[in-house]
């Protein structure tokens, strides 16, 4: 269970947050899939493809979730909410985007602060450096230092573990 | 990437965390209630193309169950809650009634459910190995070898030969003239590196990081300061990828030969 995991917790969040649009209802619809999962494991039943189990789980419970709020779900089905893509695809997706997240984790701090600044939240680098009291050259170094270690992103990102 | 960046939180999506808050919520046995360990044995199964579970019959009338992995590695629930992980053309059996007791040949990872009442028991050739409670039996056969991952051990020729008691992160092989396991120095934390789906380093030397990749990949290297020290953990469906990054983050070249 722990190598279950650890291997697909985090790319089932965001295969979750596609759905869902917000970081903690992810997780706990992540955690009430390995929760039901465990639970069939208990009982006996033997489910080779976890893996798979796991995803079709978490994308009932998120279509579940937006059918409650009223949202129409019809149209979501094989797809999601953005951009429209097959069910191995949007694990294949998941996945990059889980080294992706990952990645930017394990960016030196002050470099993913900065980058984040940067592309996340859109400040200028002049508007950066004034926060940090650093000088623009610095920000833009240090920008290129996250692209440049991000770089092969999408497709082919650093594999460390999704700690 | 623009999705990820939009809802990148720091500290979010945390696994080590979420796996706490599991454990916690459904009482799964954390450590040293499940325990993992590995056994191998010296036998390579031919690869064949049938896949998935099968049933037969033994002479006693109770039926086995037969679980392989021919293809590719294949993980299995137990009847018990026991998971078994089987590397590609290994098969493990247990009789129906008797879930807790297995014959496995080839290379098995199992993460037993913890059940002080029934052993958990398994026979390779030339190695036995009983689990009880959360102490452990481990067995195996010619120049078999057992790591730990988690948990207590005793490692031994037969049910009835000494043997040695292994815990966490440490390995023996069986020394088939003694018939004794004798002790790995430097348990390789890799050994478990295909069912995990990660290499791990820390602070590796890389010639030794290259000799690792090479039992695993078959594949020659050769590189440029091989003393240069590595550290991470990598996947190990791309060798391509590990090469590269060991490329940038060592700043060294890697020739395969």
């Amino acid at each position: 269970m722990e190598s279950l995991f650890h291997y697909n917790y985090r790319p089932l969040c965001l295969y979750a947050l596609h759905y869902l649009g917000n970081a903690d209802s992810a997780e706990d619809v992540v955690q009430e899939s390995f929760a039901a999962l465990w639970e069939k494991l208990q009982e006996g039943v033997a489910i080779s493809n976890r893996k798979a189990y796991l995803y079709m789980m978490v994308r009932n419970r998120c279509l579940d979730q937006l059918r409650r709020k009223g949202i129409p779900t019809e149209s979501l089905k094989p797809y999601d909410t953005y951009g429209i893509i097959e069910d191995d695809d949007a694990q294949e997706r998941s996945q990059t985007e889980a080294r992706l997240w990952t990645a930017i984790d394990s960016l030196p701090e002050k470099c993913r602060q900065i980058f984040l600044m940067s592309k996340r939240d859109g400040l200028k680098y002049m508007e950066i450096a004034d926060e940090l009291g650093i000088s623009e050259n610095t920000v833009r170094n240090q920008i290129s230092k996250a692209l440049k270690i991000l770089k092969d992103g999408v497709v082919k990102i650093y594999s460390f573990f999704f700690a | 990437m623009d999705f990820v960046l939009k809802h990148y939180q720091e500290g979010k999506f945390d696994t080590r965390k979420a796996l706490e808050r599991f454990n916690e919520a459904h009482g799964v046995r954390p450590q040293p209630r499940r325990i993992h360990f590995r056994v191998w044995s010296s036998v390579a199964a031919a690869a064949v193309v049938l896949l998935g579970v099968f049933l037969f019959w033994n002479r006693s009338q109770s039926q086995w169950v037969e679980l392989t992995a021919e293809a590719s590695v294949q993980e299995y629930a137990l009847p018990d809650g026991t998971s078994v992980t089987l590397a590609e053309g290994s098969v493990l059996r247990y009789r129906e009634d008797e879930p807790r007791q297995v014959k496995m040949s080839g290379k098995v990872y199992f993460d037993v459910a913890r059940n002080e009442t029934v052993p958990f028991e398994v026979k390779a050739e030339g190695a036995f190995v009983r689990v009880l409670g959360t102490e452990f039996q481990v067995v195996d056969g010619e120049s078999a070898h057992v790591y730990v991952a988690e948990g207590k051990v005793l490692f031994a020729k037969s049910p009835k030969a000494e043997g040695v008691i292994l815990t966490q992160g440490m390995s023996a092989r069986m020394d088939e003239e003694t018939n004794m396991p004798v002790l790995e120095s430097e348990p390789d934390a890799n050994a478990i590196a295909w069912q995990r789906g990660t290499f791990v380093f820390d602070q590796t030397p890389l010639k030794e990081v290259l000799d690792c990749l090479s039992d695993y990949y078959k594949v020659s290297f050769a590189a440029t300061d091989l003393d240069k020290r590595l550290s991470g953990e990598f996947y190990t469906d791309d060798l391509d990828l590990i090469i590269e990054l060991i490329e940038s983050a060592l700043d060294v070249t890697v020739i395969r030969r």
